[in-house]
């Protein structure tokens, strides 16, 4: 049958898929019909609305027909005897008549480039799943993926990406060196847009990623500074130990701690033991415990401050990040629009120069210093066409004069 | 020639399934699925005039874009080769775009060709391009070539037109002039069931079709019948097959096809309008949903000798991503002045709202207490700039509407068209008429000549009796006194004497106008749409002809008026027409369709009937 079923997506189907039905089973009969809720809803263009699948019929694919009507019509040419550009010699001809026509540098370099966008998306494809892997540290060899890699990924994706819009960017420059009509031009830079949108689109695969890679190692910094209860006091006991400490034996101190939060606190407290003048005692008195807690209290309420501050500002600084890039968006589209008023403007003032000139030179060999000019030049000039800021700035005084009276 | 398709919930509109099989066809036939890492694939686009009338409502430059096509020309235009392209072309199957296509093979403008004719190509013009082809050795460039059935335009979801370039070819004077030779009619006859059935096949639907006897609707209603019957008989190539069977597959309803001619009712095409579509169709120039606006520079006083200022075009199109639009086309008119003030009103808040932030931000450095504000503010602004491209979109649609509707609302001062509307609306329900139609004739301020003559022949239509030859002849000398031309008077006349509804005129039931007082409450809301003098008419709805034998039909009433249409179903085996319709179950879906011309009023009543209904 020459007809295909042709069926597609609309929107995303009903959760119930198929399609919506209308009154429910014919049985219930007399039920209010519910026509035309088309017309209440705003038109085809929507999206997502939950349209049901919509089946169109499919319009008759004739390209059989046709090749049998080139059958049909070799036949008949042979039969009647006339020359025919298929067949045999044609096929010399069809070569010839190939070769001359340029296959176009432009269509090959612009597929180079989308087919290596395309290996570039393939290969992110490829590695995404391990790479926002969360938990490859914990995972057999096969799905691991140390950091070191994902810099690499992150890496070569970006020199990648920046290899491929450079390759766009001469395209674009070769294009329009090259002499062509009007329409190829059109068409190449149309071409061009299409594989930038292309290398957008491919990038923005590349930042989610990244995005989130990027997320989960700020969690996870965020996660270590807090440390749980023990170490905490360890911590705080030895911040608090600061006053009166060395100071380079607490910046020994702190690295330590913070590169392994999960430092068993016996380790450290003999460390704590070790210096101190006066503190070297295994147990502490209860008054020195209640202050230590104390401090502690205090200490973990500052940090809990600070760190509520610092998820704020984080937040803040996400959001300021975004604006950033709307706003450079819209100063650069700016910066277009400006430079061609900058070029009208210029234009603008080279005319009115010029015009100005002219009246100039209209108003003859007489001297500005004649205080009223007689003749055809006054009543040119005098001719309210001409608006009046431009009478101002030719006329100097005297004309302000006589037009004043 | 309008058709009106009135479509139950489930079913796609006709402008979607449109859209869809345009979409389809430039996706080079295969069915389109977005995927957002895909490759680019780039296209050109031919196509003709027919062509061009068809997508236009549809499909924005954009979304051709976004489809992938980097160039559209048309058919008959310079072309250059394009080395390295596919080319998709969308054309009607007539003998110098087959030429012409030709021509282009010959020339190898384009790497591959993908043919796509609008409606049906004959098989002897399959074999010009055969021909041509196989010269030109550039047969395996023609990837492939499909018949598409789209050979009509949609211009809302559920309105669509024949055609835009020849409508004269299938207007009511090409079917009911005096001169008209058979040949011609069926020439006539041909175009309009072709789009017919190019209409069915994308709604996947055998309608069941009802129309008068003895008019030109039945001579349609014949044809098409036939057609589809014959479409359905041939097994292997029917095009109303299992799955492209569209909403009629799931309902056990087929729609109803409503098959009516113009002379059942022709005074509502010269009945002036007051809805918002209808009056820009009226007034302005409004085709395939774009309006043309010419920006006059206002009343004020040019400086004597001075050139005038230029009056600069301005054209608008009017979608259905216009929600302003879709709301209001409907509506009085005063009622859609009062909802743009309002609309401006909202926007103004919006965008103090947005200048208020920037007043705030401008704090930040002043004042340290500000920085607390901050934390709200950021996300505020985030928001206000998110929500920017919204609020520019909305201003944009606002200027759009208060243009378009201040140059609707001059034309109706400057030619008083609300009293003829009111005029108008009395006459045909026949409530009683406060001023004389001579008085409105004779007014040199009241309307343009065509105006006048409008008044006077609905006045005649909807007249019981002829008004006698003394006062035909006094409106006669005053509508020529006015500068009327006076042939369609004659036409009329005859049109009465031939109408056999000289017994029942078309009723219009009883429409009543209340007008809310000559000066509106939008003047007083200091509206830049300044009313004065323009009454706030509110329209009563009542059916129309069209819409009473739609609701007849539909619901299996029994009725003087309908009881004699005639039945066909394409889909019975033997091909009798009975007037005893099989079908005992009152429709879900219908489509109207006018020979001779629909219009926006009807269109409207149509509308409302059916909220009515809901």
């Amino acid at each position: 049958m020459a007809a295909e079923a042709g069926t597609f997506l609309l929107a995303s189907p009903l959760a119930g898929g198929g399609v919506r039905n209308r009154n429910g089973p014919p049985a219930a009969g007399l039920g209010p019909r519910s026509p035309a809720a088309d017309v209440g809803r705003p038109g085809a263009g929507r999206r997502g609305c939950g349209s049901p699948r919509v089946r169109v019929a499919m319009a008759v694919d004739i390209t059989l027909l046709f090749r049998a009507s080139v059958k049909t019509v070799k036949t008949r040419n042979k039969a009647l005897g006339v020359a025919v550009g298929g067949g045999v010699d044609g096929s010399r001809d069809e070569l010839f008549r190939r070769s001359p026509r340029p296959k176009g540098d432009f269509s090959s370099r612009a597929r180079e480039v989308i087919s290596h966008i395309g290996k570039l998306r393939d290969f992110l494809l490829e590695h995404r799943k391990d790479y926002i892997n969360a938990y490859s540290h914990i995972m057999s060899e096969y799905g691991k993926m140390t950091d070191t890699e994902r810099d690499q990924i992150d890496q070569d994706a970006q020199t990648f990406m920046r290899t491929c819009s450079e390759a766009i960017q001469q395209l674009r420059a070769q294009a329009h060196k090259e002499i062509h009509s009007q329409q190829v031009k059109e068409h190449r830079s149309a071409v061009l847009d299409f594989i930038e949108d292309y290398l957008k689109r491919v990038c923005k695969l590349y930042s989610e990623q990244r995005a989130i890679r990027v997320k989960r190692v700020v969690d996870k910094k965020r996660l270590s500074k807090l440390e749980p209860e023990p170490n905490t006091k360890t911590k705080e006991s030895m911040f608090s130990e600061k006053v009166s400490q060395n100071p380079s034996k607490d910046s020994e101190e702190k690295p330590i701690t913070e590169e392994y939060p999960e430092k068993i606190p016996a380790e450290a407290q003999p460390e704590l033991g070790s210096w101190g003048d006066g503190r070297g005692e295994d147990e502490l008195s209860p008054e020195e415990i209640q202050m230590f807690e104390q401090e502690n209290q205090r200490l973990i309420g500052e940090m809990n401050s600070l760190f509520d501050e610092v998820r704020q500002i984080e937040g803040k600084v996400v959001e300021i990040s975004r604006l950033q890039e709307i706003f450079t968006e819209k100063v650069l589209q700016q910066e277009a629009e400006i430079d061609s008023i900058h070029q009208l403007v210029v234009g603008a003032t080279e005319n009115i120069k010029e015009g100005n000139e002219d009246i100039r030179e209209e108003e003859g060999p007489t001297k500005a210093k004649v205080p009223r000019p007689q003749g055809p030049a006054f009543f040119r000039l005098w001719n309210p066409r001409w608006p009046a800021d431009v009478l101002r700035r030719a006329g100097r005084s005297h004309f302000g004069v006589s037009l004043a009276q | 020639m309008v058709g009106v398709k009135m479509a139950a919930a489930a079913a796609a509109s006709i402008r979607e399934r449109q859209t869809v099989a345009l979409k389809r066809m430039l996706n080079f036939n295969v069915p389109h699925v977005k995927n957002s890492t895909g490759e680019p694939v780039w296209k050109v686009l031919i196509y003709d005039r027919f062509g061009q009338d068809i997508i236009s409502p549809l499909l924005s430059v954009k979304e051709l874009r976004d489809m992938g096509i980097t160039l559209h020309l048309l058919l008959h235009s310079d072309r250059d080769p394009i080395p390295d392209v596919p080319a998709v072309y969308f054309v009607m199957p007539s003998e110098e775009n087959i030429d012409r296509m030709c021509q282009d093979l010959r020339n190898q403008l384009y790497e591959s060709y993908y043919l796509n004719f609008i409606s049906a190509i004959s098989r002897s013009k399959l074999e010009d391009i055969a021909n041509a082809a196989l010269a030109a050795s550039a047969v395996a460039q023609v990837a492939k070539v499909f018949d598409q059935y789209l050979n009509f335009i949609t211009l809302e979801d559920d309105m669509f037109v024949l055609c835009n370039q020849n409508k004269e070819l299938v207007s009511y004077r090409a079917i009911n002039r005096p001169d008209i030779t058979d040949t011609e009619m069926e020439t006539v006859m041909d175009t309009i069931v072709d789009s017919l059935f190019c209409f069915f096949v994308t709604l996947g639907a055998v309608p069941i079709i009802r129309c008068s006897r003895g008019t030109a609707a039945e001579m349609v209603a014949v044809k098409l019948d036939k057609k589809l019957r014959e479409n359905l008989r041939d097994a292997r190539n029917s095009l109303f097959t299992g799955d492209t069977l569209g909403a009629g597959q799931f309902s056990f309803q087929r729609p109803l096809l409503v098959l009516v001619d113009r002379n059942i009712d022709l005074a509502t095409p010269l009945h002036h309008t007051w809805t918002y579509q209808a009056l820009v169709h009226d007034v302005l120039d409004f085709h395939l949903n774009r309006v043309n606006l010419e920006e006059s520079s206002g009343v004020e006083n040019s400086p004597a000798g001075a050139r005038p200022k230029r009056k600069n075009k301005k054209s608008y199109d009017l979608t259905p991503v216009d929600k302003f639009w879709q709301k209001h086309k409907g509506s009085p008119f005063p009622e859609v002045a009062e909802s743009v003030q309002q609309e401006l009103e909202s926007y103004r808040a919006q965008e103090d709202e947005v200048k208020r932030l920037k007043s705030i931000m401008g704090l930040e450095g002043e004042d340290e207490g500000a920085i607390s504000m901050l934390s709200d503010n950021t996300a505020k602004l985030t928001s206000a700039v998110s929500s920017l491209p919204e609020l520019l979109e909305k201003k944009r649609l606002i200027d759009l509407h208060t243009n378009v509707a201040t140059a609707v609302l001059e034309h109706i001062k400057a030619r008083k068209l609300d009293v003829y509307f009111e005029y108008e609306e009395k006459i045909m329900s026949k409530t009683t008429l406060d001023k004389s139609l001579l008085d409105i004739i004779s007014d040199p301020d009241a309307g343009t000549p065509e105006d006048k003559m409008r008044l006077f022949l609905i006045y005649y239509i909807s007249a019981q009796q002829a008004p006698s030859e003394a006062d035909l002849e006094q409106y006669k000398k005053a509508l020529t006194d006015a500068g009327c031309n006076l042939n369609p008077l004659q036409y009329i006349k005859q049109w009465k004497a031939f109408a056999k509804m000289a017994s029942a005129p078309a009723s219009y039931g009883n429409t009543t106008t209340k007008s809310m007082g000559l000066l509106s409450r939008v003047m007083n809301t200091g509206s830049q749409f300044v009313m004065e003098g323009v009454k706030n008419l509110v329209l009563k709805q009542q059916n129309l002809p069209v819409t009473r034998i739609l609701d007849n039909l539909m619901e299996m009433k029994s009725n003087p008026e309908t009881d004699d249409y005639r039945y066909f179903d394409p889909k019975m085996l033997r091909g009798n027409d009975s007037s005893v319709p099989r079908n005992k179950n009152p429709f879900q879906e219908a489509i109207v369709f006018v020979v001779g011309g629909g219009n926006y009023i009807e269109y409207q009543n149509l509308v409302d009937y059916i909220k009515a209904l809901i």
